[in-house]
């Protein structure tokens, strides 16, 4: 497997000959990381060592096979994953972050577009496998036409992992009748003397919130699309401006 | 100069009759007191007259200046020149607060302000309601404290600058130094020319704001129009004295009220059941 230190932040756009990818963080760096192309991608590994925070920024757009992603964290490190997913057709994504040592941390965001006939399923895993570790989950996504979406994922704290705290949020917004969308956030807690939450939110844009908005003057198409982008817009701030042009054209156009 | 009438207006949730037969009127540079006991149809009618789609309008007209707004859409009516600040604004996650104003202040206007002009009128509405400037940058009313989104109600209104504002209990989460905030600026638009019509179960509002009528809604129905010493008597005596002196039961609520407290819609939690 092809592995790559990661000792400033680097743009990457992945080749199609890589099936596997390492990215190793060194001790005591900073890093940001923008990964593209990662279409054709099995495995992406990423290795951060101790002291070490790796700001990763996926953007993948077309067609996505069946990726793993696998990241180990060490004490008081950090990864923060900011994953948009505009891929279309069939995906399935797992994610497993372990958090290995003390005070290690990992935040993941993703922003997930599912229309037509797309038929994804993405997964994110947490491990807690040592005390003071602390993992949060904010997986959102938009739901149209006859495509399906499934959000789902474990946050594990095993036996001893002690004043650790796990929070999971899935929340999908869905358009039509013939669409299916499943948020199906676990946890599974072994310990007593930690903190943890789970939220699944699987809905139609809520006619409250429809009427809210109408009343200041929006007609109801105008509305629905400001609350539709506030459930992607939200990816955007892991992004430079220009994958965030790319992301905002892709969003207009899809929607 | 703007006047909203309601004429007969008679209207059904799910089936249930909530108003039968509201005859009123609110003109610009008026503010409407509107006084009656919970769950006998008050936020029903702000909400009707905004046209949410919930209510059924079964019979009645509503005209804005002479024009009949019965069937125009939530947002045509919002166009037209009513405002409705709601007892509980919901959260929209997500959705960033100051595109969503600069969204309505567009969508209200005929010509589409800059961003900057848009920042300018911003600001100058937060320091108004001293409000903190970084509540626009996030998403809309979502955290926000009570007396936060109440301030944003008001501070849409100031954006917007309708013809006729309806304010239901906006009061009610605000602390003593932003109810006079929130008055302030309700004399101040009234002053430059713009209608009210306000539903609060305190004198206070009433005592800063000084309205021009007050309205008693009981049974679904406008059963008293006059002068604002109706709010002293109510707030010192309660409703007892409709009864006594005009004849009218008062039909108590048949549904438990244990789920109704300030902030919630009376009329909401009894057809939830």
């Amino acid at each position: 497997m092809k592995e790559i230190v990661l000792n400033q932040d680097l743009e990457y756009r992945c080749s199609s000959s890589e099936k596997e990818l390492t990215f190793n963080v060194a001790s005591n760096s900073d890093v940001s990381l923008l990964l593209s192309d990662i279409e054709e991608m099995e495995l992406l590994n990423f290795e951060v060592s101790d002291n070490a925070t790796l700001h990763l920024a996926i953007f993948a757009q077309k067609f996505l096979k069946n990726v793993k992603i696998t990241a180990n964290i060490g004490e008081n490190s950090k990864i923060i994953v900011y994953f948009a997913d505009f891929t279309v057709e069939r995906n399935h994504l797992d994610a497993s972050i372990n958090l290995n040592k003390d005070n290690a941390r990992a935040e993941w965001h993703l922003a997930s577009l599912s229309t037509q006939k797309d038929d994804k399923e993405i997964a994110v895993n947490i491990y807690h496998n040592s005390p003071n570790t602390h993992g949060r989950i904010d997986n959102y996504g938009v739901c149209k036409e006859n495509s399906k979406l499934i959000f789902a994922g474990i946050s594990h704290i095993i036996k001893g992992c002690h004043q650790s705290t796990s929070h999971q949020n899935a929340k999908i917004v869905v358009f039509d009748d013939d669409c299916k969308a499943i948020a199906r956030p676990i946890l599974k807690i072994d310990e007593n003397d930690i903190e943890a939450s789970h939220a699944a939110v699987v809905g139609k844009v809520n006619d409250e919130h429809i009427f809210y908005l109408t009343s200041r003057g929006l007609s109801v198409e105008d509305a629905k699309l400001l609350i539709t982008l506030g459930y992607l817009k939200p990816i955007l701030k892991g992004f430079n401006e220009q994958v965030r042009e790319q992301i905002n054209s892709l969003i207009e156009g899809r929607l | 100069m703007a006047t909203l009438k309601i004429s007969d207006l008679h209207v059904e949730v799910e089936g249930k009759e909530i108003l039968n037969g509201v005859t009123t009127q609110i003109s610009e540079g008026e503010t409407v007191a509107l006084l009656g006991p919970n769950g006998h149809g008050k936020s029903t009618l702000l909400n009707v007259i905004m046209g949410h789609p919930r209510y059924k309008i079964t019979q009645g007209t509503l005209l804005l200046d002479d024009v009949d707004i019965t069937n125009m859409t939530t947002d045509e009516r919002a166009k037209a020149g009513l405002f409705l600040a709601l007892q509980n604004p919901a959260e929209v996650p997500g959705v960033i607060n100051s595109d969503f104003l600069r969204a309505a202040v567009n969508a209200t206007r005929e010509e589409k302000v800059s961003t900057y002009k848009f920042y300018k009128m911003l600001d100058s509405a937060t320091k108004e309601l001293k409000m903190p400037f970084d509540l626009a940058t996030r998403s809309l009313n979502e955290g926000f404290s009570g007396g936060e989104k109440k301030r944003n109600e008001i501070l849409q209104l100031l954006l917007l600058e309708p013809k006729i504002a309806m304010l239901d209990e906006i009061d009610s989460g605000l602390d003593v130094d932003a109810i006079q905030i929130v008055a302030d600026v309700i004399k101040k638009e009234e002053e430059k020319g713009m209608g009210f019509l306000v539903i609060s179960h305190y004198a206070r509002l009433f005592d800063l704001i000084k309205p021009t009528r007050a309205i008693v809604m009981i049974n679904g129905r406008i059963v008293l129009d006059g002068d604002t010493s109706l709010i002293k008597r109510i707030d010192q005596t309660g409703y007892e004295f409709i009864k006594t002196e005009l004849g009218i039961e008062i039909e108590k609520e048949n549904a438990n009220m244990n789920t109704v407290s300030i902030g919630t819609c009376a009329v909401k939690e009894t057809i939830k059941k």
